[in-house]
């Protein structure tokens, strides 16, 4: 029989996985977002445009249907199985999770490049002319003077976002990635406990927790010299 | 003074919370006092049996101009008018059959459910009525490849997870070498079987021959002469539930005059039917 103390012991080595998820999307997708904001922003009509176009899509399609996407068409439509790919040498659950990864950093990156976007094109016009009245150059004004009152802007929505993508590595479950959600099913189906899977809510709430301080400790310092 | 207030209205919100709990708390106790006595006397109060499933073939599924049929829908359609109830079907998540059964929010699990030692805690089983065949399904384009058990000894398979096709998996000497992944259900391992992600997954006999060879499984086959583990199917009522009894007798009874066996020669699984009542 599961005691609290070995059920805490299982879900947490899922929230390990969850963990895992959570940062490594993170590590991907914020820079990656900024490239999206960045080609979203060009001179080039027709690269603008389909930057937008695969942002629409992105944002408009459920991540629950872009992971069946990732872990499936690849077999199916391409007879080149996820789980077979040399890369992984036949571990189907580094695939599965890389698949998910794949899925979740796409799909954040888009959400982030119209968070950045908004960041942006919030500047105003005069901070440009005065850089260009001081002589900088054009990377020099978005790195030294733009980008940093940039992320001051977008702090309340990127931690929206963050957390939201806390609970939303809930749904690699679908895909076979043992998440702790996952474990939680897993004690259910195999010896009929049901109090785990509310248990979940617990170490979910912790971290966002531990998120929403961070985020308000970040927003506190960048606003020192605001206001 | 506006804390003052808020203190003030927050308390009399309590007050009035647990005013309502206490006056409301004996009206379920003496509700489940006179239930309790006989699980029966209740399902024949309702005039009705509310029965748990999820919709799968052949069990219970939808058939022509949406009727819910299937063989479990028929065999409990037949008891329940020996009974002399009518039966409610109510579809719930199987995850959550336990909690569903003792909340009462349905008076029993009726839908292929195998008969494991850890559900005795949680239910009640009625006689087996069919055998939970396992049996191995892979892409026909590998049926040279993989053909016993031997075979599939360094393959990827996949089951799903807390399934009888698992433990078929996870039990067995050979199979127990290869690389195996749970899926979320049995549909999920044959959408990643079809996909190629797994060599070989291990389902329910009933379930792989009424989705393999058809549809998109088109090109998915089973494979014979395996003989995995095998379980059995019953019908779980809650614990100490005095309906257990009076059903066992009633399929006692479809199993003499021979009205179980027609039914399971109509959902062609005769054979699972005879290996379980021999």
């Amino acid at each position: 029989m599961e005691t609290f103390l070995s059920v805490s012991g299982k879900l947490a080595q899922g929230f390990g996985t969850t963990l895992s998820l959570f940062f490594l999307t993170l590590l991907f997708a914020i820079p990656l977002g900024l490239l999206f904001a960045c080609i979203s922003r060009v001179r080039l009509k027709a690269l603008r445009f389909l930057m937008r176009a695969f942002i629409y899509i992105i944002r408009g399609t459920p991540l629950l249907l872009q992971l069946m996407i990732v872990v499936y068409l690849p077999g199916i439509v391409f007879n080149n199985p996820l789980t077979k790919w040399p890369v992984f040498k036949g571990n189907v659950p580094l695939s599965y999770f890389c698949g998910a990864l794949f899925a979740f950093v796409i799909n954040y990156a888009c959400y982030f490049a119209e968070i950045f976007r908004g960041g942006i094109e919030n500047i105003p016009k005069g901070q440009y002319e005065a850089c260009e009245v001081l002589g900088m150059s054009h990377s020099q004004t978005f790195f030294r003077v733009i980008l940093l009152q940039v992320i001051r802007n977008i702090v309340a929505p990127m931690s929206n976002e963050v957390v939201t993508l806390v609970k939303d590595t809930a749904l690699a479950r679908t895909v076979s990635v043992v998440e702790i959600y996952f474990a939680a099913s897993e004690i259910l189906r195999l010896q009929f406990i049901i109090w785990p899977l509310f248990y979940t809510g617990a170490f979910y709430l912790g971290f966002s927790a531990l998120l929403t301080l961070l985020f308000g400790m970040i927003e506190k310092r960048l606003s020192r010299y605001w206001r | 003074m506006k804390k003052k207030i808020l203190t003030a209205l927050a308390l009399t919100g309590i007050f009035a919370f647990s005013a309502c709990t206490k006056t409301e708390a004996p009206a379920p106790a003496a509700a489940s006092n006179t239930r309790s006595e006989s699980d029966f006397e209740d399902i024949s109060a309702k005039g009705k049996m509310v029965i748990g499933i999820t919709i799968y073939e052949p069990m219970n599924y939808y058939g022509e101009n949406h009727v819910l049929t299937g063989f479990d829908t028929e065999f409990a359609g037949e008891v329940c008018q020996r009974l002399g109830v009518e039966p409610e079907f109510q579809v719930i998540d199987w995850d959550m059959k336990e909690t569903e059964l003792k909340s009462k929010n349905i008076d029993c699990i009726w839908n292929g459910l195998t008969v494991t030692e850890e559900r005795r805690a949680n239910m009640d089983f009625t006689t087996t009525y069919l055998v939970n065949k396992q049996c191995v399904v892979i892409n026909s384009a590998n049926a040279s490849t993989y053909t016993d058990k031997a075979s599939l000894a360094s393959a990827m398979l996949s089951a799903e997870s807390g399934s009888a096709g698992e433990s078929a998996i996870t039990g067995d000497d050979t199979l127990s070498s290869a690389s195996y992944t749970a899926s979320n259900s049995q549909q999920d391992a044959l959408v990643a079987l079809n996909a190629g992600n797994y060599d070989a997954i291990v389902i329910d006999y009933t379930m792989a021959k009424a989705s393999v060879g058809s549809g998109d499984f088109a090109s998915l086959q089973i494979v014979d002469g395996i003989e995995l583990a095998n379980e059995e199917y019953a019908i779980g009522f809650r614990v100490g539930s005095d309906t257990t009894a009076k059903v066992n007798s009633i399929i006692s009874d479809m199993i003499k005059d021979g009205s179980l066996a027609e039914l399971a020669d109509k959902y062609d699984m005769k054979e699972l039917y005879e290996q379980a009542v021999k």
